[in-house]
């Protein structure tokens, strides 16, 4: 397509992009903005041939030789009177000497010879024929409609597979969930060995997977040639291999603090207060405060460093 | 706690005896390596003996209480405290003609400073010190280390201090004793005195603390043993209380006997000597000393170009056993 002109106004397609290139009947083509101007009206005559056209028959045109569209268009218009079968005659040669004729005047009507005598003719016929044209267009649509129901059953068909896909996948997905689950609980609430039970539910799993992937085999044995239905099932045997190896430790226990004082026990945090050691120290003041110093802190501290150590007795230190 | 510190595991020792084998040993080490082909009497007539290293310890002691008390700003007493331990601990096992002591004593207040928390920055401190402080605060700086890694990195100390307080608290509180502040100020010269001896590295801080209470009760001419015995230590420590009392005598014996302070003639003759045996590898204002010094640096330039050289080597190796044929050494190199 390098080089589509518009006779009339001479624009290319290079110089607007968007460019459309229109045809009618006769042929001729136009651009979609010179239709615009020539045909407001709705119709008008070609610019080319000056044969009268409807706005309404112009459309894109597909081939690039403008004579081929013409072609087509002609063959349509003729081959909707002309459409008898090769059943409705009784020999091979009728039929290819009925072709012929066919073939004869689309020629004709497409190099504009002999117009008004091959007119006549077509004319002739449709008299003629005007029973038989009318059957065969019946006859004609009921074909197509018979075509088109088979064309609508195969779309169904290839619906309610997919659905059954997807349907079959997600109860595989929801099993696994519900494998997981309850293997996690009982994990967490049973007191036996944790490899016993990944152990046994593993055995379960692949077993259970099994049976899935027979069953599916018997209710539709199409299902499993699907690659991705023999996806799941395969899914399904590995994701079990990974699951819960980490052997965690004993639990951290909090054990109070037990200080080593060597002396004499030093007094409570309790008893600072009720045998009155509080009041013989010096009251913070309210810096002190401020950064979470309390008078209590000090007391005890001091207490503790004068108790403990007290029983040290050199000789006995272990070298 | 002091029960469960580097402190007691490592630096408390069983009596005096074994204090004066520990230095003896240090001593005899350092004559051992510097004698070269000395005869023992020339030894003994060149190097310092053992009592005569402890004499001028002592000597420091006092140059360092006295340099604690007059440090602007007035530092708290803990920090003279640890800095006293510092240097004991120091020369339990080094010579005191290895290292000089004057150099130690400040290093000691310095590193005690910072433990403690007293911040003073270096040129604070140096200007608390007569003479060159540029030379000072080099020498301070030099040693801190050294002196960190001789005390095994063992810096946190336990004075006994807060065990005076926690003892005044528990008098108030559990004594009849009339006002327990009033012994405050016995309490503070026993344990300065108990400081220029080596009961810290023979006690722990509690004892001290309450031998010093008992000490100035003793003088404040109140009875504490009815608190000792029945109060502080209870019931059914009858082992205890034994070991206990034997102990604070023998921490009061120290307190009691008259300290010789060593003649200003003594201490001449001895640094004297001192400077003559000194190790001059460690003494500041030696050529070896200044040689050394420069050794390091030059040492750490020559160390890094050997480990440039032999980066190029390797490199070399490795380009030929890769491309199998030597390199082709450009004519420059």
């Amino acid at each position: 397509m390098d080089d589509q002109v518009c006779p009339r106004c001479k624009t290319t397609k290079y110089r607007n992009p968007s460019l459309k290139l229109l045809v009618n009947v006769c042929g001729h083509s136009l651009c979609e903005n010179c239709v615009e101007l020539l045909f407001i009206k709705g119709s008008g005559n070609c610019p080319q041939c000056n044969i009268p056209l409807r706005k309404t028959n112009f459309r894109l045109q597909l081939f690039e030789d403008s004579a081929v569209e013409k072609d087509i268009d002609i063959r349509k218009r003729i081959l909707k009177d002309f459409n008898k079968k090769e059943e409705d005659f009784s020999s091979l040669d009728e039929y290819n000497n009925y072709l012929e004729e066919v073939e004869t005047i689309i020629y004709n009507l497409c190099n504009n010879i002999d117009v008004l005598e091959t007119n006549k003719k077509i004319e002739q016929y449709k008299k003629e024929n005007k029973e038989f044209i009318l059957k065969n267009k019946i006859k004609l649509s009921k074909e197509e409609a018979e075509l088109e129901e088979l064309l609508e059953e195969e779309k169904e068909i290839k619906l309610m597979k997919q659905k059954e896909l997807k349907q079959l996948e997600q109860d595989e997905k929801m099993k696994k969930i519900q494998q997981k689950e309850a293997l996690i609980d009982e994990l967490m609430f049973s007191d036996t060995n944790a490899k016993n039970i990944i152990d046994t539910f593993k055995q379960s799993a692949l077993s259970d997977s099994t049976k899935t992937a027979e069953s599916s085999k018997a209710a539709a044995a199409k299902i499993t040639k699907f690659s991705s239905g023999v996806k799941v099932f395969q899914k399904n045997q590995q994701s079990f291999l990974p699951v819960p190896k980490v052997e965690e430790g004993p639990l951290y226990s909090y054990k109070p603090l037990e200080v080593f004082y060597n002396g004499p026990t030093p007094p409570s945090w309790a008893d600072l207060q009720r045998l009155g050691y509080l009041n013989n120290v010096t009251e913070a003041s309210l810096e002190e405060h401020a950064s979470g110093y309390t008078i209590d802190l000090f007391c005890m501290k001091a207490l503790q460093e004068a108790f403990s150590g007290l029983f040290y007795v050199p000789n006995k230190k272990t070298e | 706690m002091f029960p469960t510190s580097t402190q007691r595991k490592s630096w408390m020792f069983s009596d005096e005896k074994d204090l004066t084998r520990l230095r003896e040993a240090a001593n005899r080490k350092f004559i051992a390596q510097h004698r070269k082909n000395m005869t023992d009497e020339e030894c003994a007539q060149y190097f310092l003996s053992a009592p005569e290293e402890s004499t001028l310890i002592k000597r420091y002691e006092y140059h360092m209480r006295e340099f604690c008390r007059r440090f602007v700003p007035p530092m708290p007493r803990t920090v003279a405290g640890t800095a006293f331990h510092y240097l004991k601990r120091f020369y339990v096992k080094n010579s005191v003609m290895d290292y000089h002591p004057k150099e130690i004593l400040v290093t000691c207040v310095y590193l005690a400073c910072k433990v403690e928390e007293f911040n003073v920055s270096i040129e604070q401190f140096v200007s608390n010190i007569k003479g060159d402080t540029s030379k000072a605060s080099n020498i301070i700086l030099n040693n801190e280390l050294l002196l960190m890694q001789q005390l095994n990195y063992n810096l946190t100390i336990h004075n006994p201090f807060r065990p005076v307080e926690g003892f005044i608290i528990d008098l108030k509180t559990r004594s009849n004793l009339h006002n327990p502040d009033n012994l405050r100020t016995g309490i503070d010269e026993a344990l300065d005195q108990l400081f220029l001896t080596d009961a810290c590295l023979l006690y722990a801080p509690s004892q001290l603390a309450l031998a010093a209470t008992l000490h100035s009760a003793r003088k404040n001419k109140e009875n504490l043993d009815s608190y000792v015995t029945e109060t502080l230590l209870g019931p059914n420590a009858e082992k205890e209380l034994s070991d206990l009392i034997e102990i604070v005598r023998k921490i009061r014996s120290l307190l009691v006997k008259q300290l010789e302070t060593p003649s200003n003639q003594q201490i001449k003759i001895i640094e004297k000597k001192l400077e003559a045996c000194r190790n001059q590898e460690n003494n500041p204002e030696s050529e070896i000393y200044k040689r050394k010094m420069q050794d390091l640096l030059d040492d750490e330039e020559e160390f890094q170009a050997k480990k440039y050289a032999k980066l190029l080597k390797e490199q070399a190796r490795k380009e030929t056993k890769i491309i199998g044929i030597n390199r082709i050494i450009s004519p420059s190199a």
